[in-house]
């Protein structure tokens, strides 16, 4: 057990530097900085009618930010190395490979989950701060803090496609392009759903539930890849 | 309990309806420095990359000090370094980075890794490239800052795979040189190659694998003449004028065997080393024959190549 502890947080380190080095550790701001001042702007320019309709707008390009993060680090920390050829040597060294690649995604998947977080905190600060409801505002179409919590489930969803899509296909970019597509059918069926009237707890949940399943099959399967 | 660091026993290895690997078996003794000679797609990368745990055999079975390389990975690769085709560096990383990731990972304490990074880097001669971005690296230094890599944490065995290819003729002397001492001190090296020098310079024995079969086990050195395995040495004279077989075999002593190639050249063979080959020197010196040079034929590791391995012409 604590070999694979210590493989965890050996990778982990590994997936900071990498991170660090390559520049990409800078996403890492765009939601929490973006995203609350992004959504900040629209309430002024649209005059949204309440802080509750500024907070679902906040949260949709908080959370839509978030996911391009998600895809693009969870896309590079799968796929990098297998379209590079790195795997020749990491794959090689004394350390149970599940929990290696455990490490790296819990940096990219954790830390996007995390800045959407964040960002969704300042978004709904900035919201009360700088909206005040008017008497005849409309309901807004979501509950502000479903939405919020429901949009974790989006992105848990969009990571472990997007992992799995990078041991199955090898590759960073085709891993990220099918990422894409996942997120834009889960998108499409939200709002069918939410057209309907049939959106509730089960669409985020079940999205968590693809994505968890997505992450767990792709460390399965990096502990047996070939080479 | 066995003293074969390294074991493949019987193994197969079988890529959809090709077999990479057909019953093949040997081991390394701990210390052994053994060549894995043979042409393109023999299978030689392949045993490699069995042996290093990236690759599960179809039958048969492969271990590394004792133990199965991918069962038990993290036990069995914590004292081997591997160098296996030409891993991709992504090209923002450093060599720093890596050779103290490895570092990490082969468990060297938080506070040698740096140490470790720097004398695995000092033996390819790129400490002072730590700093710079693989992206920044020839081929060539890169491919020593792999080889680095592979030489951290001072690994028991080392399996390399073609680990001259892209290096300057220096860079490769230097290499050999370093696996020479390696070997020297204990290290046991499986030596993948086309180069026959390699083998030559740093290895005891030599493997030739022919479509995917091993078709011959043997020392690198054997008398040319007798095909057989042992320690016999044969040198060649150069006289600055004519000499008689009589004169020569007179001045070596009985235990060394003359034939005369030319009035100016003889050939001696003896059993023994450096010792012996220095002893016969002064003999001849001091018997007062005109000796100019002395060297050792040609290897013939070549034409063994081609008589095990066939017309795939080796380098």
């Amino acid at each position: 057990m604590s070999g694979q502890v210590a493989a965890f947080a050996h990778n982990a380190r590994w997936e900071v530097t990498r991170l660090r080095r390559s520049r990409r550790i800078w996403l890492l701001l765009i939601p929490v900085v973006a995203g609350p001042i992004g959504s900040g702007i629209a309430d002024l320019y649209l005059r949204v009618p309440s802080s509750g309709t500024a907070e679902v707008l906040g949260f949709l390009i908080t959370a839509g930010l978030a996911a391009l993060i998600v895809l693009d680090l969870t896309a590079l920390a799968v796929g990098e190395d297998l379209a590079l050829r790195t795997h020749y040597l990491t794959l090689a060294l004394p350390q149970p490979r599940a929990s290696a690649l455990a490490g790296r995604l819990g940096v990219v998947a954790g830390g996007s989950l995390a800045v959407y977080c964040a960002g969704a905190i300042g978004v709904a600060w900035l919201a009360t701060a700088l909206v005040s409801t008017s008497a005849n505002a409309p309901t807004p179409i979501l509950v502000p803090a479903h939405l919020a919590v429901g949009m974790l489930g989006l992105l848990v969803f969009l990571g472990g496609v997007t992992a799995a899509a990078g041991i199955v296909t090898r590759s960073a970019s085709q891993a990220l392009v099918a990422g894409i597509l996942a997120g834009v059918v889960a998108a499409g069926v939200g709002s069918l759903f939410l057209i309907q009237g049939h959106l509730t707890w089960l669409f985020p949940e079940a999205l968590a539930a693809a994505g968890l399943v997505g992450f767990g099959w792709c460390l399965v399967q990096y502990g047996r890849i070939e080479v | 309990m066995s003293s074969d660091l390294l074991a493949v026993d019987g193994v197969w290895k079988r890529y959809g309806d090709h077999d990479a690997l057909r019953d093949v078996r040997f081991s390394l003794r701990s210390g052994e420095a053994v060549g894995y000679l043979g042409p393109n797609g023999a299978g030689k990368t392949t045993t490699l990359k069995l042996l290093a745990g990236l690759s599960r055999p179809t039958r048969g079975s492969v271990r590394v000090q004792g133990l199965d390389p991918v069962r038990d990975r993290t036990r069995a690769l914590r004292h081997l370094g591997a160098l296996v085709e030409t891993p991709g560096i992504p090209p923002y990383l450093t060599g720093a980075d890596l050779l103290e990731y490895v570092a990490c990972v082969k468990g060297v304490p938080a506070g040698d890794r740096r140490a470790a990074a720097r004398h695995a880097a000092e033996m390819m001669n790129v400490a002072d490239l730590l700093s710079r971005p693989f992206g920044s690296l020839s081929t060539g230094l890169a491919r020593r800052m792999l080889l680095g890599a592979a030489l951290v944490g001072d690994p028991e065995v080392l399996l390399l795979d073609e680990p001259t290819l892209g290096l300057d003729p220096a860079a490769r002397h230097d290499l050999r040189g370093v696996l020479r001492g390696l070997s020297r001190n204990g290290l046991t090296l499986l030596l993948s190659t086309h180069l026959l020098e390699d083998v030559q310079e740093v290895c005891g024995r030599v493997l030739f694998l022919k479509n995917g079969a091993l078709v011959g086990d043997e020392p690198v050195n054997l008398d040319p003449d007798s095909g057989l395995g042992g320690t016999r040495r044969v040198v060649r004279l150069r006289f600055g004028s004519d000499v008689s077989v009589e004169s020569v075999a007179r001045a070596a002593g009985s235990a060394f065997g003359v034939t005369l190639d030319s009035p100016r050249q003889a050939t001696v063979r003896f059993s023994g080393g450096d010792a012996e080959q220095g002893r016969l020197l002064a003999e001849v010196v001091r018997a007062g024959l005109p000796l100019v040079s002395a060297s050792t034929p040609e290897p013939d590791l070549a034409r063994r190549y081609l008589e095990r391995v066939g017309r795939e012409d080796p380098t």
